[in-house]
């Protein structure tokens, strides 16, 4: 535990990790449970947002190098080969060297030898599909746009390219399904042997589609069915020996996305691209989620102009503990409090002491980690944890 | 106009029998009210008054009425509550009048209501005019309502007056009636002026203002007036009649009923039921019938917000300016903080109170569990007065408790006498008169514990009967009672809010119910929270708050920390809309519902 302390507390020095995150925002079709930001893609959409791209890449004060690159969207595989290799050029002129990891999302549908070929070169390590499902009827009911087939083809090209780590995502909950199909799912995904397996439930987000079926009651929630399949897919993955490492993440020794830790850690990352957001020097905040609008804004030089807030160490320490209790590694409590002696941390030590006492989190030393009860109430504990940091007194 | 031309009546009936729409019908003939102006249902001015289609402010009106004998008649309409909870007020409106149009329904038949009504009608002797209503229904039965008008009010079938105040039938009969019937203002011959107080209303501009009957003598601006049960004396500003507005006049006389603005401005100070004289020349003796109104039913009212307080205490001290039965006191609740302990005549005068407070003064409120007034006689014979559970004193210091009871009249359905005798009996009850009121109902009288009755009897009494059962009544003696205190715990917290006195023998059954609506009402907790009922520190009830099992985004990278800190941010906000007890959120609504059907 004590290079999970180290870590955080030298988050902002020299040789602290860095990320690099870009968001390619088209899509060629919005799935219904979508609320990230996409559009469609035009041949002089892409090309300004490969230039502004560039443009706001040049803005940032880039002090170290990067370690880790991500780039999700939309979807990045939408970019036909050459421009992936353009985003790849200005990715590669800001990182001050080779990146420890670098992942692309890809849907099955845009996975091609060309596109493989030119991230392999660029130097990317990590291929990240969504897959979503295996069952043809649940894909066709999320509105996506591949089929088993597709999934297949485009798993073992992925492979057969040589990238190091392969990602896929799941999605579970899905209207009607049921626990036996869920379970399926996660054996088709294990029987094809990847490093890294997303499980996400399915989340009804205000301005979906589906949330618009589910406020005309078309679909309804079931949380005792949606904790049975959590608990199922736990246990399901740890025997197929993918280690959970936080609420939605598995994966086999070695292959953790550490960009998302990264994040997860408070530690720093640098967003381009409309909406990405973005945690450095000092300031929190994203891009307005606006292809046109963020042209204008980075043309004007300016970036992460949204939700900024400026970064105190009391902030990070309690996102370090909301997010960081998410994770299976849980928090290093005494190296926050090192780092930052003047939160109420008496109200956060009565919580955790709290949560504890009624089997939600074990304590370890300085580690604090939620149990797989406590995992399934990160929110609460989450917003329990605001509320210390809001209404505890600071030690004196 | 000679106080001889003058007639001093009021209408009343069972809920819904029909007194506001013939009281309006009256107000037409009469031309009181110009057709233009008048909107359905003159009397009823509060906008609770209208939706509940109940009465709780006095609205005397004077008319005109041009009599086939050729005389123009000076007829005074009192408008009563009608409402049990208010039977002091009723009293005092009928003390004000000569005469009572009691209506029955023709389709319903004599109720509950109907029954206390004409009771108290006779017993301040005034001459009752039966008014058999509603004649254009197609279930109007005549023959019933004339046989029960004889067998259970003792009213001869013949002085019936066949009526619709829908439809304008016997309105000029009722009138006639009134004129021949009534008779004119009694006392008059009194020497002195007396004036009795059977309402107020508190203006800001002009202080209090009395409704008054004079009885006899007169009363003008400028004279100096005293108030008889406390002897104070204040100067007359204003007098005038309701037409139905207030209107100016030169005097008030015998017989007049209207209204006196003087330079009183405590409303606690004109009390209804209380007789004004001139100071100069004085009355010796007061009108008789005068009481001091005293709440039944008492609870802790606390803003939800605590820095509502303020504001709360503003909107009580304002609703006190207009009703005078309703009292109020600071008190603190270790659970819900600073509030208002509150005396109401009775449930439904507690429930108009609170309604208007979130309505009409905008504050969010949360009441405690109602309770009486009982009676600890303590060793060495020491009776003192107990209105909220949390003062019961130990019961190693007490002889014993004496509750409030009441005698009550039902009447119901005969299908539904079964069901009706066990609730009676489960709510400790004793019932010891039967009556055959027609073919299909009968008239219970029963005493009960005033305590039992509180909460949700006459709703199970309605569901019961399917609507059709009915019930009235008066106060009845204090009685000894195995009573006993329970206390709720909330993890091991007692929520003095929750405490009430019960029945040792219901207390099992009582506080099971309790913990299990309280775990049924609160929501799914994080951490565990047990709910406990005990008796003198002894556990007798126990039931677990439902524990959480999920509340977790699922997907969370580093695009999504803002939006989840707002997430979080809008369910810590949601959590300040509860009320928190220790480390437990409880909805503000769960103090009500625990009283609902237990
Ligand atoms: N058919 C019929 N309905 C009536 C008559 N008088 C009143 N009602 C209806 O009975 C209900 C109660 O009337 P209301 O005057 O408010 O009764 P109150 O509660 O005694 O004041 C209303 O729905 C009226 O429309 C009548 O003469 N005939
Ligand atoms: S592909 Fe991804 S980003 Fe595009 S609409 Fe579907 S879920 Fe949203
Ligand atoms: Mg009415």
């Amino acid at each position: 535990m004590s290079g999970l302390a180290t870590a955080q507390a030298k988050a902002s020095s020299a040789h602290a990790p860095l990320g690099l995150y870009v968001h390619v925002p088209f899509c060629a079709s919005t799935c219904d449970f979508c609320a990230f930001y996409q559009t469609q893609p035009t041949v002089d959409g892409v090309g300004a947002f490969l230039a502004s791209t560039a443009r706001e890449a040049a803005l940032v004060e880039w002090t170290r190098p990067v370690t880790t690159v991500f780039w999700g969207g939309g979807t990045p595989g939408m970019l036909a080969a050459r421009d992936l290799e353009k985003l790849a050029e200005t990715v590669r002129v800001r990182c001050g060297g080779v990146p420890d990891e670098w992942t692309v999302e890809l849907a099955p549908g845009s996975v091609t030898d060309e596109r493989l070929a030119v991230l392999r070169a660029a130097g990317v390590t990590r291929v990240s599909m969504g897959v979503q499902s295996f069952q043809p009827s649940l894909l066709d009911a999320l509105g996506r746009q591949h089929s088993l087939g597709q999934i297949d083809r485009a798993y073992e090209r992925v492979r057969a390219a040589g990238f190091s780590s392969v990602n896929l995502d799941l999605m579970f909950a899905l209207p009607g399904q049921t626990e036996a199909e869920w379970a399926a799912d996660v054996r088709a995904a294990v029987a094809r042997a990847p490093d890294h397996i997303s499980t996400y439930c399915l989340t009804f987000e205000e301005d979906t589609k589906l949330w618009v079926k589910l406020s005309q009651g078309r679909v309804k929630l079931d949380p005792e069915h949606e904790v049975r399949l959590y608990e199922q897919t736990w246990a399901q993955l740890a025997a197929a020996g993918y280690g959970q490492y936080e609420v939605s993440n598995f994966a086999r020794p070695g292959h953790a996305c550490r960009h998302n830790l990264n994040t997860w850690r408070m530690n720093e990352w640098v967003g381009l691209g409309p909406s990405a957001a973005s945690q450095h020097g000092g300031w929190r905040g994203a891009n307005i989620a606006d292809l046109d609008q963020w042209q204008i804004r980075v043309a004007r030089g300016e970036r992460v102009t949204e939700d900024r807030v400026a970064l105190t160490p009391a902030l990070l320490a309690e996102d370090a503990l909301i997010f960081g209790l998410r994770t299976n590694d849980g928090v290093d409590v005494a190296a926050w409090r090192a780092r930052c002696p003047d939160a109420p941390w008496a109200a956060v030590e009565e919580l955790l002491g709290r949560l504890a006492d009624e089997e939600l989190a074990t304590r370890a030393g300085p580690v604090v980690r939620l149990t797989d009860r406590g995992r399934l109430l990160a929110d609460s504990v989450g917003a329990e944890v605001m509320e210390a940091f809001s209404a505890g007194l600071p030690v004196a | 106009m000679s106080a001889n031309y003058t007639r001093n009546f009021c209408i009343i009936a069972h809920v819904d029998h029909g007194k506001t729409t013939l009281s309006d019908r009256l107000l037409e003939y009469t031309n009181t009210v110009s057709m233009r102006v008048m909107t359905a249902q003159h009397l009823d001015s509060m906008d609770l008054e209208r939706e509940r289609g109940i009465t709780i402010k006095s609205h005397p009106v004077t008319m005109t009425y041009r009599a086939k004998d050729g005389h123009d008649y000076k007829l005074n309409l009192m408008d009563t509550p009608g409402h049990v909870d208010f039977s002091y007020e009723v009293s005092r409106s009928l003390a004000a009048c000569e005469g009572a149009v009691l209506l029955i329904d023709a389709a319903q038949g004599v109720e509950a209501q109907t029954v206390a009504n004409a009771h108290l009608a006779f017993s301040q002797k005034l001459k009752v005019i039966p008014v058999i209503n509603k004649i254009d229904l197609p279930s109007a039965n005549l023959e019933l309502c004339t046989r029960q008008l004889e067998d259970i009010l003792t009213i001869p079938a013949e002085e019936a007056i066949l009526a619709s105040g829908k439809s304008g039938i016997g309105i000029v009969d009722i009138l006639e009636a009134v004129v021949a019937r009534v008779p004119p203002p009694r006392w008059q011959e009194y020497p002195q002026t007396r004036c009795l107080v059977f309402d107020s209303l508190y203006d800001s501009y002009r202080g209090c203002i009395a409704y008054v009957r004079i009885f006899s003598g007169s009363i003008k601006a400028g004279d100096m007036m005293m108030l008889m049960s406390t002897g104070q004396k204040a100067e007359v500003k204003e007098v005038g009649v309701f037409m139905p507005k207030m209107e100016k006049i030169a005097a008030l006389g015998a017989g007049d009923v209207g209204y006196i603005v003087s330079s009183i401005k405590t409303p606690a100070d004109v009390k209804t039921g209380d007789t004004i004289t001139i100071a100069s020349k004085p009355a010796t003796e007061m009108l008789p019938g005068y009481k001091e109104v005293r709440p039944l039913v008492f609870c802790g009212l606390y803003p939800l917000e605590s820095d509502d307080y303020e504001k709360l205490k503003a909107a009580l001290g304002r609703l006190r300016l207009n009703d005078a039965a309703f009292v109020y006191a600071s008190e603190s609740s270790l659970a819900l903080g600073f509030g208002f302990r509150c005396g109401f005549l009775g449930l439904l005068h507690m429930e108009i109170i609170q309604e208007r407070i979130r309505r009409e003064h905008d504050v969010e409120i949360i009441s405690t569990y109602p309770s009486v007034i009982y009676h600890v006689i303590k060793h060495g014979g020491d009776l003192i007065e107990v209105d909220n559970p949390v003062n019961m004193p130990d019961p190693g210091t007490m002889i014993e408790i004496r509750e409030p009871t009441i005698r009550a009249q039902i009447i119901l359905p005969n299908e539904s006498m079964g069901d009706i005798l066990s609730l009676i009996m489960e709510k400790r009850g004793v019932c010891d008169h039967t009556d055959t009121l027609d073919m299909n109902r009968v008239m219970l009288k029963c005493s009960l514990p005033l305590n039992e009755i509180l909460v949700d009897f006459n709703d199970r009494l309605k569901s019961i009967t399917h609507g059709y059962g009915s019930m009235d009544y008066e106060l009845g003696d204090y009685m000894a009672a195995d009573l006993v205190k329970m206390d709720i715990m909330i993890n091991g917290d007692p929520v003095d809010a929750f405490s009430c006195i019960v029945h040792r023998s219901n207390a099992d059954n009582r506080g099971r119910s309790l913990c299990e609506k309280l775990a049924e009402i609160i929501p799914p907790q994080m951490f565990k929270v047990a709910i406990q009922a005990a008796i003198g520190g002894k556990i007798i009830a126990r039931d677990n708050v439902k524990e959480m099992r999920k509340d977790v985004t699922s997907k969370c990278y580093g695009g999504d920390i803002s939006r989840k800190r707002k997430l979080l941010d809008k369910q810590k906000e949601g959590k300040k809309k509860m009320k928190q007890i220790g480390k437990v959120s409880i909805p503000p609504d769960a103090f009500i519902k625990v009283l609902q059907n237990n």
